[in-house]
């Protein structure tokens, strides 16, 4: 999967990557309990939150999977993003009514210094699995690429890029964050 | 490539033989009263049925493939589906298109993986066996074997698809040699098409990949949606139009003057005349400005109905399983995969003049209304699932659908091409699209598919 993998990139402190890997479990926590509006607040203004689908290409191509500019679930800025919560909010909603039951799991957190002294680069992976109704279930594997932004004793989420395994997506629709 | 034969498989749908005709014509007739609006549900979960649909309907009616802006140079190629079969699409050396099964004609293997790339041969994994772009056997791994069994490579190319045509850069094929051509198919829809495909006389192009996406739904319910359905879009989707504009979808219903929905053979288009309603959902003013700015060119060479079209509360359905929604520009293919499942494959299609930021703003504005996370698309899927999902109860399926609104709207005296109904809050166009597939349905072979439709436009 491609990722760029900062291999000899600058590890940060054990207590700042315990900083990070806490950030990162309250941002699922948030998702999980439909705390839209929090969860928006750990978005920088300049948020780029891109999930792109990839395409099965050979190897040879000069195009990879995952290209900039191609099909993507997400490619948003942070008024998207708050048009999709806005979705969420509405009491028309049906397709969240009864409410959708997630549960995003957050593992194989590798923090890194980014480009300036108040950036990282974190590399994470995620289960997201989301149970509704009687018996329909969904499950999505993948890799997280962000870039935290220090803001006061926290984070911003500046930019993230999450990569799925499935190039068909396996579900009539994609109903949370990642 | 051989004609299709007809499986021909009888279905006994619960009646019998009573008038000389097959059982299945009996079985079929049953099924649909569309004079009453009424409809049995069993059109949508019998496996029987759906084994009939691939056969005289997914094999027989010009499909869509590809666009043709995604093959430019020769040998370049995408991946495909028509029903359940996996064909390649490939822009061969000429510039023609021809459309390939992807199936190695030696064990069966497919003969390509990738979903779209440009290549000058496609090879075999299992044996082999490599194919030019024009779907001639070149060659093999370990070749002196077949030689010494006097083995004849020009029998033995990848099979052709028979027919494969293009309307406005859209690229349809058909299996069935004795299909009628892609214009008279398409027929009067064609008036319509041009709004959209031809707006400014330049074409249109696919910007982006493809998003795939499952949904466990019967594929018709998919297709009916787009052809007809402009009632749900004020319940269904009023959750996605107050998150991107504020406010809820207009009241489409009260609007019967200025808005209608026409239908060709089975094909339909609802839509009103407000130019950008469609297109301001996806919450980007620049798009809207571009729209009004084009409007006037259009109704200069297309007229003044059309030219409100370009972007208007509207949807399409070319049948049986192509849709597209003009102003968000999504175009899609549902594929079936049995009677309770679909892949849906989505593309974004924009004006070839438009400015590149133009073109960026409506990828990214398709997918943010359009894709299976859009927050309009996100309501759809459920809705298509539980209505197919409902018919598994054996005493549900027993109880018909009503299928009757807009009874008495056509409009006998318009100028308009095709079959033209007053009001887009309708069924006629759900009625019509039924009607087609049962006519095709019952026909052994195209001569034999009722004509019901003459056309205005000349073919």
């Amino acid at each position: 999967m491609s990722v760029d993998v900062a291999c000899f990139a600058k590890g940060v402190a054990m207590e700042m990557h315990f900083e990070i890997s806490k950030f990162l479990y309250k941002e699922a926590r948030l998702l999980d309990t439909e705390k839209w509006d929090e969860w928006l607040q750990l978005m920088a203004p300049d948020v780029h939150y891109w999930m792109p689908m990839p395409e099965n290409r050979r190897r040879t191509d000069s195009m990879g999977a995952y290209e900039r500019g191609q099909g993507a679930l997400f490619d948003d800025n942070f008024f998207d993003l708050q048009r999709r919560v806005a979705r969420f909010k509405q009491p028309s909603a049906w397709a969240e009514d009864p409410p959708t039951r997630h549960v995003h799991l957050i593992s194989g957190i590798e923090a890194y210094g980014g480009d300036t002294a108040e950036e990282y680069l974190v590399h994470s992976t995620f289960v997201n699995y989301r149970s509704r109704l009687d018996r329909d279930n969904d499950v999505l594997v993948g890799r997280r690429q962000d870039v935290l932004r220090k803001n006061a004793n926290s984070f911003l989420i500046a930019k993230r890029k999450i990569l799925t395994t499935q190039a068909v997506l396996l579900s009539k629709n994609f109903n949370t964050f990642l | 490539m051989k004609t299709i034969q007809p499986v021909a498989k009888a279905l006994t749908l619960g009646s019998t033989n009573t008038n000389g005709k097959g059982a299945t014509e009996v079985g079929l007739d049953e099924l649909l009263n569309l004079d009453q609006g009424r409809m049995s549900r069993r059109v949508f979960h019998d496996s029987d049925i759906y084994q009939l649909e691939l056969e005289r309907i997914f094999a027989r009616c010009w499909l869509f493939v590809a666009h043709e802006s995604q093959l430019k140079k020769p040998g370049d190629y995408v991946s495909a589906y028509m029903g359940q079969d996996n064909v390649l699409v490939v822009r061969q050396r000429d510039g023609s298109i021809k459309v390939f099964l992807n199936t190695c004609p030696h064990r069966g293997n497919k003969v390509c993986f990738s979903d779209v790339g440009n290549t000058r041969q496609f090879i075999c994994n299992y044996h082999g066996w490599s194919f030019g772009i024009d779907g001639r056997l070149k060659g093999m791994h370990a070749s002196e074997a077949f030689d010494a069994s006097n083995f004849d490579l020009s029998g033995f190319g990848l099979h052709e698809v028979p027919k494969v045509d293009s309307y406005r850069g859209l690229i349809f094929a058909t299996m069935d040699s004795e299909a009628p051509s892609l214009a008279e198919y398409l027929g009067d829809m064609r008036y319509y098409l041009d709004a959209v495909f031809a707006m400014d006389g330049e074409g249109t192009e696919f910007v982006g990949g493809c998003v795939k996406s499952v949904i466990r739904c019967n594929w018709k319910y998919a297709a009916e949606n787009f052809v007809g359905d402009a009632l749900h879009a004020g319940w269904t989707h009023d959750s996605g139009a107050k998150a991107m504009v504020g406010a809820s979808v207009g009241e489409l219903h009260k609007d019967i003057e200025s808005s209608y929905q026409v239908n060709f053979n089975g094909h339909g288009w609802e839509f009103n005349q407000d130019i950008v309603g469609n297109c301001a959902s996806l919450g980007d003013k620049e798009l809207v400005k571009y729209l009004y700015a084009l409007q006037p060119k259009v109704a200069e060479r297309l007229g003044d109905l059309r030219s409100r079209m370009i972007g208007s509360i509207s949807s399409c359905t070319l049948f049986p399983n192509t849709s597209f929604l003009a102003g968000q520009n999504t175009f899609r293919t549902w594929h079936p995969r049995g009677p309770n499942e679909i892949e849906v494959h989505v593309w974004t299609f924009v004006n070839k003049s438009a400015p590149e930021d133009i073109k960026e703003r409506w990828r990214k504005g398709s997918m943010l209304t359009f894709s299976p996370s859009g927050v309009f698309e996100m309501d759809d899927g459920e809705n298509w699932e539980y209505s197919t999902r409902t018919n598994e109860g054996y005493i549900t399926r027993q109880h018909d659908l009503y299928i009757g609104l807009g009874m008495n709207t056509q409009i006998l005296n318009s100028e308009m091409p095709g079959n033209v109904f007053q009001g887009q809050v309708n069924e006629a166009n759900q009625r019509a699209f039924y009607q087609r597939w049962l006519d095709l349905m019952q026909s052994a072979s195209w001569a034999d598919v009722p004509r019901r439709d003459v056309p205005k436009e000349r073919v």
